[in-house]
């Protein structure tokens, strides 16, 4: 397939608004502000089938479609660049090598929901990606296609880019409205929805960064051409997956939404890491979603193909595991992630979060119980579905997936006292 | 109206209400941690969550609003289960340390666990272990590990008094309440805090210790420390000994917590007012009526002789009177009633102000009575009588002293030595009673029962809480007694409900409202008394 979101990264300074004009860029942005109403433009996305690339897959254009039509008060739309998501690293390689188009993404969305200012909320740790961003946006503003009369047309808006303090939980879109306002970063109770009432208690829409990175084409190229492109028209566009764990070639690959998981794995990775450890279990969006056995991964990656798995695509953080990989371990090492980045505002998930981890661990120990394992899944069905946010829900599915999916190796554990995987390592 | 069902049970309920608040109107009992009426939903505690028909998970009960054709179970095995699995969460890193901490009896914790909770622990890998005993305001102390993260304390603190001392640091499992660095929880309703924590987290120093909930017998009455008259709850101590005979309770007053009033306090009062009963219980008493030389008086002959003091000093036109706007409408009823009887008196009300008024509770007019002072008396201000007296100008003057603060009785400089005969009549023994030559004991506020109106011009019952002390009497009782001797035909009254409902009969502010009528949350009276009055 021809590379739309990639395109640009491999030329020599792809960061420079100059590469990015050479190329085509920001036709998108004029050809919305100055030939479009919001309205058409909105209409572009929704038919473009595109869906939100920041773990939910909500449809976009329908998440615009909820911001007041008329305005009463400022409107806002935050870029969420907080990737954090265990296996994910896929909107730092755009932010990094090409940010003029998650900007001209931003600009476009901006216009489209009246936005008076687009504030891009990102990862504390990305310190080099701040750096190219600043410097981006700073050339945006330079250009007009931020700030003051954009394009030369009489709509202006802000571009502001927000660094984080280091906190998962601050991906979360409501946890990231209220870091952004200076609080704690705690998600908020819905509703009210963000399109109601989101940061300063104003109209707020959140998007991914690949999200916004997908919008320009539709606009150059048209919605049909998108909507054209993966398994159907529920799951379209072009598509980042990123490739880690026991693979020969792990990184960012764009391809087709659908993309065949063994296709990733064994052409575009290059195949399984050691030639004699075969494919044991994949997790095909990011830790926080269930886990498939290797028998479980003849799936193209969408968001619906992956669903009817009881999976989800989420983030595209694809982590291919092989068969000297413990499952107590692994389980243990992402339940020791969510334990660590609750952000302990409501009870199942602060509570729960850091049981599960001190059981995992007293397994991996050679001390588990015979009940623990029940247990595990026990906590985690009083975790799942109560929660404030889906922080509670990442933290259950790997737990209720790996404990009934990998039984058998929990049970080993329990029995033995001891890991009973060939080649597993353990510290 | 939207039409929801609860349980089977169909009501109405305004829209925007929430499944909760419909339940609890209803008597529905929905267990609940986070949620407090006077504070912004949390929604943190998830104890609330409820079965919502067609809604694909459990919702919480304390946020989701009401909309027609709801269907709600708040009791069935889905929501038992997981309101099971709540309690099971809280409980896993709670020290459980009940028999030493003051909440046992009134905590959250341990209703819910008893009710909704399953009895038997399955956690067994290790508490979280946090902090115990930190002193972190004048009156407040913190246990942090028995705090169940539910943000009331930090919501009070940002949303009421707009002070946010506190918050929550670290994430997860090791989330620990506290301070801001450089910050002490005193701001002047810190008290409150202790009240809404719904387990024992925070505690009141005053309080901690102190003696076990269960020992306690509540009465509602009205804070007499300033003119807002924030309704309160005294609480006051049973003597352990006296355990097997019911009634004896009188150990003091033990504490006072806000008793809500939406019209008044709504659920919080100040710190003065909470913590007023501790001057009160260490105020030095008047045990009996006394001559100038500390001689107790028979009490006869003490009226007898008061009376005489003002009937002489009356028809001289030299008599003057001051009184507290502390007390309650029935004495200065009885007083005016009196002063009316003997042909009038030079009178005035004393003021007490202090400090601000500030935007919540706190006024700077300190006399719980002040509005019904001046409707009744016809007065404000004591300095013209006092000044009277300093000339030379009154044989007698009868001081009704402060009723809840010593230190608050009218300061008489040496008036005492410019008139012939100083009746003081009061609870205390403080300088204004030393430096009288008649000195009658009364009861102190939270020892009789009458009303008080307060800024906004609301009648409220005030109540006996204990025995008085001493022989101190209801002060229109005193009143009462001091006809005879002053030689004017005494009222019919033998209770306060009778002084009542003479002052309502002729004093305009209380025209066509009763004693039975005015219930625990108080009556507006017809002409609002004026701000400050
Ligand atoms: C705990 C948690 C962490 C999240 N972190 C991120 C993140 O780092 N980046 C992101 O784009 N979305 C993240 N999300 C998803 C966002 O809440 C939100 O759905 C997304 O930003 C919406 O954008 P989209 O519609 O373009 O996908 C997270 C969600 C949860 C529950
Ligand atoms: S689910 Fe976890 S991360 Fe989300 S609000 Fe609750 S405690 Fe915080
Ligand atoms: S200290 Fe008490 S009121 Fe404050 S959060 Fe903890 S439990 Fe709630
Ligand atoms: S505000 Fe006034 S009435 Fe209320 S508690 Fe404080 S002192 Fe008492
Ligand atoms: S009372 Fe509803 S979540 Fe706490």
């Amino acid at each position: 397939m021809e590379k739309v979101l990639t395109r640009n990264i491999h030329k020599e300074n792809s960061q420079s608004i100059d590469v990015y004009l050479a190329g085509g860029g920001y036709e998108g942005l004029r050809k919305a502000v100055t030939s479009m109403s919001p309205g058409d433009v909105v209409e572009a996305v929704k038919k473009s089938g595109l869906r939100g690339r920041g773990g939910a897959g909500f449809p976009t254009g329908l998440k615009w479609s909820f911001m007041p039509k008329e305005k009463t008060k400022p409107h806002y739309l935050l870029c969420n660049a907080d990737e954090s998501e265990p296996g994910t690293f896929k909107d730092r390689l755009l932010m990094e090598q090409d940010p003029h188009m998650m900007i001209e993404g931003c600009m476009i969305g901006a216009y489209a929901m009246q936005a008076d200012a687009v504030f891009v909320y990102i990862r504390g740790e990305f310190v080099h990606g701040t750096k190219v961003l600043d410097k981006a946006v700073a050339e945006a503003y330079e250009k007009s296609f931020a700030g003051k009369n954009i394009c030369g047309s009489d709509w202006s808006c802000e571009l502001v880019v927000h660094r984080g303090a280091g906190a998962y939980i601050c991906g979360e879109e409501t946890a990231l409205m209220t870091s952004l306002e200076g609080e704690r970063g705690y998600p908020r109770v819905k509703p009210p929805f963000p399109a109601q009432a989101g940061v300063w208690g104003m109209p707020t829409t959140i998007n991914n960064v690949e999200t916004l990175a997908c919008v320009p084409d539709i606009i150059v190229r048209g919605a049909d051409w998108f909507a054209g492109i993966g398994t159907d028209e529920r799951n379209t566009g072009p598509k980042l997956y990123c490739l880690s764990g026991h693979v020969q070639r792990p990184g960012v690959y764009e391809a087709p939404m659908g993309l065949p998981l063994k296709e990733l794995i064994y052409d575009l990775g290059g195949g399984m890491l050691h030639a004699d450890r075969p494919l044991k279990a994949c997790i095909p969006g990011g830790s926080s979603v269930p886990v498939l056995r290797a028998e479980e991964c003849d799936v193209n990656l969408d968001f619906d193909s992956l669903a009817a798995l009881k999976t989800g695509l989420g983030s595209a953080g694809i982590m291919v595991m092989d068969s000297s990989t413990c499952m107590v371990k692994a389980l243990l090492r992402i339940s020791h992630f969510y334990a660590h980045e609750s952000c302990g505002q409501c009870t199942p998930c602060r509570e729960g979060c850091g049981w599960m981890e001190r059981i995992l661990q007293r397994i991996e120990d050679g001390k588990g119980l015979q009940q623990d394992i029940d247990l595990l899944k026990n906590i985690a069905d009083n975790i799942e579905g109560r929660t404030i946010c889906a922080l509670g829900d990442a933290a259950a599915w790997p737990v209720q997936s790996f404990v009934t999916k990998f039984r058998d190796e929990f049970q080993a554990h329990v029995d033995e006292q001891r890991c009973t995987v060939q080649g597993a390592a353990h510290a | 109206m939207p039409r929801i069902t609860i349980d089977g049970v169909e009501m109405e309920v305004p829209a925007g209400t929430t499944v909760l608040q419909a339940a609890l109107s209803r008597g529905r009992e929905v267990p609940h941690y986070c949620y407090h009426p006077g504070l912004s939903i949390a929604g943190n505690c998830r104890m609330c969550l409820v079965e919502v028909e067609k809604a694909p998970k459990l919702m919480i009960a304390c946020q989701t609003q009401v909309a027609d054709g709801m269907v709600v179970h708040t009791q069935n095995e889905k929501v038992k289960q997981a309101q099971a699995a709540v309690m099971e969460f809280l409980l896993i890193n709670h020290p459980l340390d009940c028999p030493i901490c003051d909440q046992a009896g009134e905590c959250r914790l341990q209703e819910y666990a008893v009710e909704h909770g399953t009895g038997v622990s399955r956690h067994d890998v290790g508490k979280v272990i946090q902090s115990k005993a930190i002193d972190i305001g004048k009156h407040i102390m913190l246990d942090q590990e028995r705090c169940i993260q539910c943000s009331r304390c930090i919501r009070f603190c940002n949303e009421v008094t707009g002070t946010g001392e506190l918050d929550f640091f670290q994430r997860g499992d090791r989330t620990k309440i506290g301070l801001y660095p450089g910050k002490r929880l005193d701001n002047p309703y810190s008290g409150n805090t202790v009240d809404i924590c719904p387990v024992g987290a925070l505690t009141l120093k005053e309080f901690r210790f102190a003696t076990r909930v269960w020992y306690l017998k509540n009465t509602p009455t009205v804070c007499a420390g300033c003119s807002r008259g924030c309704n309160v709850m005294v609480a006051v101590g049973k003597k352990q000994e006296l355990m097997t005979s019911p009634g004896q309770f009188d150990d003091g007053i033990k504490r006072i917590v806000p008793r809500v009033n939406e019209q008044v306090n709504g659920h919080w009062i100040c710190d003065e007012g909470r913590l007023s009963y501790i001057g009160l219980e260490a105020a030095g008493r008047l045990p009996h009526a006394q001559d100038a030389d500390d001689h107790e008086l028979d009490w006869d002959e003490a009226v007898r002789r008061a009376g005489k003091g003002i009937r002489e000093a009356a028809s001289a036109g030299r008599l003057g009177v001051i009184a507290t706007p502390r007390a309650t409408n029935e004495t200065l009823h009885a007083l005016k009633s009196l002063i009316d009887g003997v042909g009038g008196a030079a009178t005035g009300v004393q003021s007490i102000h202090r400090g601000e008024d500030d935007n919540l509770l706190i006024r700077a007019d300190k006399g719980a009575n002040s509005a019904g002072a001046a409707a009744i008396l016809g007065a404000t201000g004591a300095d013209d009588v006092l000044r009277s007296a300093g000339e030379g100008a009154l044989d007698t003057l009868v001081v009704l002293g402060d009723l809840l603060d010593p230190a608050d009785t009218i300061d008489l400089g040496d008036v005492a030595t410019r008139v012939k005969q100083l009746i003081y009549i009061g609870p205390f023994a403080d300088a204004a009673s030393k430096a009288a030559h008649l000195r009658l004991p009364v009861s102190a506020w939270a020892e009789e029962d009458g009303t008080m109106v307060n800024v906004d011009g609301r009648v409220q019952l005030v109540r006996r809480c204990h025995r008085p002390r001493g022989e101190g009497r209801p002060g229109w009782r005193v009143m009462l007694d001091l006809f005879p001797g002053a030689g004017v035909e005494a009222p019919d009254w033998s209770s306060w409900e009778d002084v009542y409902t003479a002052l309502s009969g002729g004093t305009d502010t209380f025209r066509g409202t009763t004693a039975e009528s005015i219930g625990l949350l108080g009556l507006s009276t017809a002409e609002p008394a004026p701000a400050g009055a």
